[in-house]
C-alpha cells in the first residue's frame, strides 16, 4: 500500500526566550495522518499555530521533536531546494519567514519526486468581482483528482468564504491554542464550540445556515 | 505544430515559488490571452519566453526549436518580439527612426553607419509600413515624446512588428489607455489576429475574453485555468463575477 500522502508524527514545536534560561513562549502539536488525496480546509483564530504548522508541513521550520512525512519520505531530511518538489507552500504575499539551514544540503537526501503531492494555500485572497474563485477551485479539484493533497488555510469574514470552504474541503483541521484537531466535515467544524466562539455570532448564523442540524446532530 | 511552446516551465527568486510547471502551446496565428493577479507570475512567464529570466527548470520552443537560455537579442532575433508592461522609447527620436532601431537589419549595420542607413529608403519605407499597420502614417516625424500616450502605444507594437515576428508578446497593451484607446488598440489587435501568433498579459477583461481565441488564467505561478472564452465562462462562481457579464 501507498505511503500515506501526509503524516505530522507526533511533532512537537516550542519556541523560547531567554538565552541561558530558556522558557517556552509557545508550543504547537500535532498527531495526525491524511491518507488520501483531498481538499483540507483549516481555520483557527490568529496566533493558534497555523503559520507554524504550514512551515514545518512545507519543511522550512524544523520541528523541535517529531517528524513530518510526506509520502514516507521525512520533509525536514530532504535539500532545501528540492523540499518544494514534496510540498510547496503559496504564502500569503506579505509574510515568508526564513528559517536557519543547519545541516548543509550535501548531507541531506534528494526528493523522490519531481512534482509536489502536497500544496498548501495560506489564505490566498478571494475576490468576488474578478471571478477568479471558480479558476481557483477548480484548479484545487484538478490537483485533488491529479492524487495531491491540497490544504487550504482560510479565515472567514464574510459568509460567501464559509460557501468557499463547505464547497470544495471534504474535510478540517481546526487549530488552536497550540493544537491541531481534525474534523471529518464542515457540520463537524461548524458544531465544535470553539469553532463557534472563534467565528462570531454572525459568521457561525451564516455558517449554520450552509449545513443546518450541525450542532443537534453532533449533540 | 506548435509556433511557441512552453514545457514544465520553473523558476525560483531564491526560496520564493515564481512558476511552477507552466506549460503553453500557442498554434500559428492563434491570439493567447494570459491574465491573473498581481505577483501571479505572468510577467516572468513573459521574461523566460524572451530570454530574461532563464528557468531553472524546463523548455521553451519555437517553431519547434529549443530556444531555452538563449539571450533576449538572439530570442527576438529568431522571431519573438515584446512589448513592455512599461513603455521603452527613445523619446527623443522620431516614431519612424524609434521604428527603423527596431529592424534587426539596421541594427546589424552597427553603429559607425547609422547615419547612412537612416537615409536608406528601404529601412524608412519598412518603418512607415509598420507605423501605418498601427494607425500612425502621418505622425513619422513626431518625436516619441511628443506623442500621446495611446499614439506611443500604438508606437511600440509597431517597433515589435518592424521586426516582421512570428511571435508577438504584448505586456497590459491597454495598461493606462482610456476607453477611446482600448477601442482603437482592440481594432489594430483584431487586424492583426490570425496574421500573427500573438501572446498578450491582460488585465481588462472585456479586451481579453472578446478578442483571444484562448485563454490561460496563471496564478501560485501556475496556470490553473484554461480555455476559450466561452469556456472559461461557464464556471458557476465566474458567471457570478464581473467576467460573466461578457458572456
Amino acid at each position: 500500500m501507498a505511503a500515506p500522502l501526509l503524516v505530522l508524527d507526533d511533532i512537537r514545536k516550542v519556541y523560547t526566550r531567554g538565552r541561558i534560561v530558556r522558557r517556552p513562549t509557545f508550543t504547537l502539536q500535532a498527531n495526525l495522518s491524511l491518507d488520501e488525496a483531498g481538499i483540507v480546509g483549516v481555520v483557527g483564530p490568529n496566533g493558534a499555530g497555523k503559520t507554524t504548522l504550514f512551515e514545518m508541513m512545507t519543511g522550512s521550520n524544523a520541528p523541535t521533536s517529531g517528524r513530518v512525512l510526506v509520502a514516507g519520505t521525512d520533509i525536514h531530511g530532504v535539500k532545501y531546494r528540492e523540499r518544494d518538489r514534496l510540498a510547496i507552500h503559496y504564502h500569503q504575499s506579505y509574510q515568508v519567514r526564513r528559517f536557519r539551514k543547519r545541516v548543509p544540503s550535501a548531507f541531506l537526501a534528494p526528493s523522490p519526486t519531481r512534482t509536489p503531492l502536497v500544496h498548501l494555500f495560506d489564505e490566498p485572497q478571494f475576490n468576488l468581482q474578478d471571478g477568479y474563485i471558480g479558476f481557483m477551485l477548480d484548479f484545487f479539484r484538478k490537483l485533488r483528482n491529479d492524487g495531491r493533497l491540497v490544504i487550504l488555510c482560510m479565515h472567514p469574514t464574510a459568509a460567501w468564504h464559509l460557501d468557499i470552504l463547505a464547497e470544495i474541503a471534504g474535510r478540517f483541521l481546526f487549530v488552536a491554542g497550540g493544537g491541531v484537531t481534525p474534523m471529518a466535515d464542515f457540520g463537524a467544524l461548524v458544531a465544535d464550540p470553539r469553532c463557534r466562539a472563534y467565528l462570531g455570532p454572525e459568521m457561525t448564523k451564516a455558517a449554520d445556515a450552509i449545513c443546518p442540524g450541525a450542532v443537534h446532530s453532533s449533540t | 505544430m506548435s509556433m511557441l511552446e512552453a514545457a514544465g516551465v520553473h523558476v525560483r527568486f531564491g526560496d520564493r515559488v515564481v512558476l511552477e510547471s507552466v506549460d503553453l502551446a500557442v498554434a500559428e496565428g492563434e491570439f493567447h490571452g494570459v491574465m491573473g493577479p498581481n505577483g501571479a507570475g505572468k510577467t516572468t512567464f513573459f521574461n523566460v519566453l524572451t530570454g530574461r529570466v532563464k528557468p531553472s527548470r524546463g523548455k521553451i520552443r519555437l517553431g519547434g526549436e529549443d530556444v531555452t537560455g538563449l539571450s533576449p537579442h538572439r530570442i527576438a532575433n529568431k522571431g519573438i518580439a515584446r512589448s513592455f508592461q512599461i513603455m521603452t522609447l527613445f523619446d527623443e527620436f522620431s516614431a519612424r527612426d524609434n521604428v527603423m532601431m527596431g529592424l534587426p537589419e539596421f541594427r546589424a549595420r552597427g553603429l559607425d553607419i547609422a547615419r547612412a542607413a537612416a537615409g536608406d529608403r528601404r529601412f524608412a519605407e519598412q518603418a512607415s509600413d509598420a507605423l501605418a499597420a498601427v494607425g500612425l502614417a502621418d505622425k513619422g516625424d513626431v518625436r516619441a515624446k511628443d506623442l500621446s500616450y495611446g499614439d506611443r502605444r500604438a508606437l511600440e507594437i509597431a517597433v515589435a512588428l518592424a521586426q516582421a515576428p512570428r511571435v508577438l508578446c504584448l505586456d497590459e497593451p491597454t495598461s493606462g489607455l482610456g476607453s477611446d484607446g482600448v477601442q482603437r488598440l482592440a481594432t489594430l489587435v483584431a487586424r492583426l489576429k490570425g496574421k500573427l501568433t500573438i501572446v498578450a498579459i491582460e488585465h481588462d477583461m472585456e479586451f481579453l475574453f472578446s478578442l483571444a481565441d484562448r485563454i490561460s488564467v496563471i496564478h501560485w505561478g501556475q496556470v490553473v485555468a484554461r480555455g476559450t472564452p466561452h469556456e472559461l465562462q461557464q464556471n458557476e462562481w465566474v458567471r457570478r463575477s464581473n467576467l460573466g457579464k461578457f458572456a
